[in-house]
């Protein structure tokens, strides 16, 4: 039987889909029984998302300074 | 068509309004995922190389993976072009060292949650990132991550790229990338739920 905490461990590998067939049908069946658990792995699987979808434009970054760069002989 | 299509058929004539759309919203990634590859002096160094191959090379682009996926590889490559052509390997002093879980005191002594997340109001990614203050909070966390977790998460959630290869560029075994990328969501997952709870940063 997983404890929470063990399966706060096992938070990445569960989202990623990276478990053994043995420990899947064990945090399966924590997960059927234990909502915080389940709360905690979907907001982990949403701060995943939502780096993923992070902008990190720059507006600062002065593109024409390093397109000229690259324009320019060696 | 979105946008990324828009600009890659921009990009395939040349327009150079495209090239600094682009640049403008990749150059502070490359840099900050460079950085610990080669080090704060050579950074802007792989990053102009990367622009220079990548514009060159941008008809072979087929967009299988994102554009920004494709201009990280290309960066990794520069990075270890440098380091070989300088005779120096990438030193990441005490990285991979597991820092243990950030929120082990949210247990009790059975290993049952004491003080679990809290119900957050929003449910997608696309709602999260509505809130401007929010998406300022997130970006000043990801800079105060320990830097080898901030790495990895900058490679493959920011970067999409995958742990084998993640790995494979860091030098690190890839059981190591896989628990340094779950501390650093954890991290972030506290930052998060944090700023459910409380409104600030």
């Amino acid at each position: 039987m997983l404890t929470c905490r063990q399966m706060s461990e096992l938070g990445s590998d569960i989202i990623d889909n990276h478990l053994s067939v043995r420990t899947r049908l064990s945090v399966f069946m924590h997960l059927h029984m234990c909502s915080r658990c389940k709360r905690y792995i979907k907001q982990l699987e949403l701060t995943s998302q939502v780096l993923q979808q992070l902008p990190f434009k720059n507006e600062a970054v002065d593109s024409q300074s390093i397109l000229n760069r690259l324009q320019a002989p060696d | 068509m979105d946008e990324e299509q828009e600009i890659l058929v921009r990009l395939r004539r040349g327009d150079s309004s495209a090239m600094e759309s682009v640049i403008k919203l990749h150059h502070s990634f490359l840099i900050a995922m460079a950085m610990p590859l080669v080090g704060p002096e050579s950074a802007d160094d792989v990053v102009q190389e990367t622009w220079m191959k990548a514009f060159a090379a941008i008809g072979k682009f087929e967009g299988r993976s994102k554009l920004r996926t494709w201009l990280a590889r290309i960066a990794i490559n520069e990075a270890h072009a440098i380091n070989r052509k300088r005779g120096r390997e990438v030193s990441l002093e005490n990285w991979g060292v597991d820092s243990g879980s950030p929120i082990g005191s949210r247990f009790n002594e059975k290993g049952a949650w004491e003080a679990p997340p809290s119900q957050w109001h929003y449910e997608t990614p696309e709602a999260l990132l509505t809130e401007a203050e929010l998406y300022e909070c997130i970006r000043k966390h990801l800079h105060k991550l320990p830097s080898d977790q901030q790495s990895v998460v900058m490679m493959r959630e920011l970067g999409g790229l995958d742990c084998p290869e993640i790995a494979k560029a860091l030098g690190l075994a890839e059981g190591n990338i896989r628990v340094l990328l779950h501390r650093g969501r954890q991290r972030m997952h506290a930052m998060l739920n944090h700023f459910e709870e409380d409104g600030t940063c």
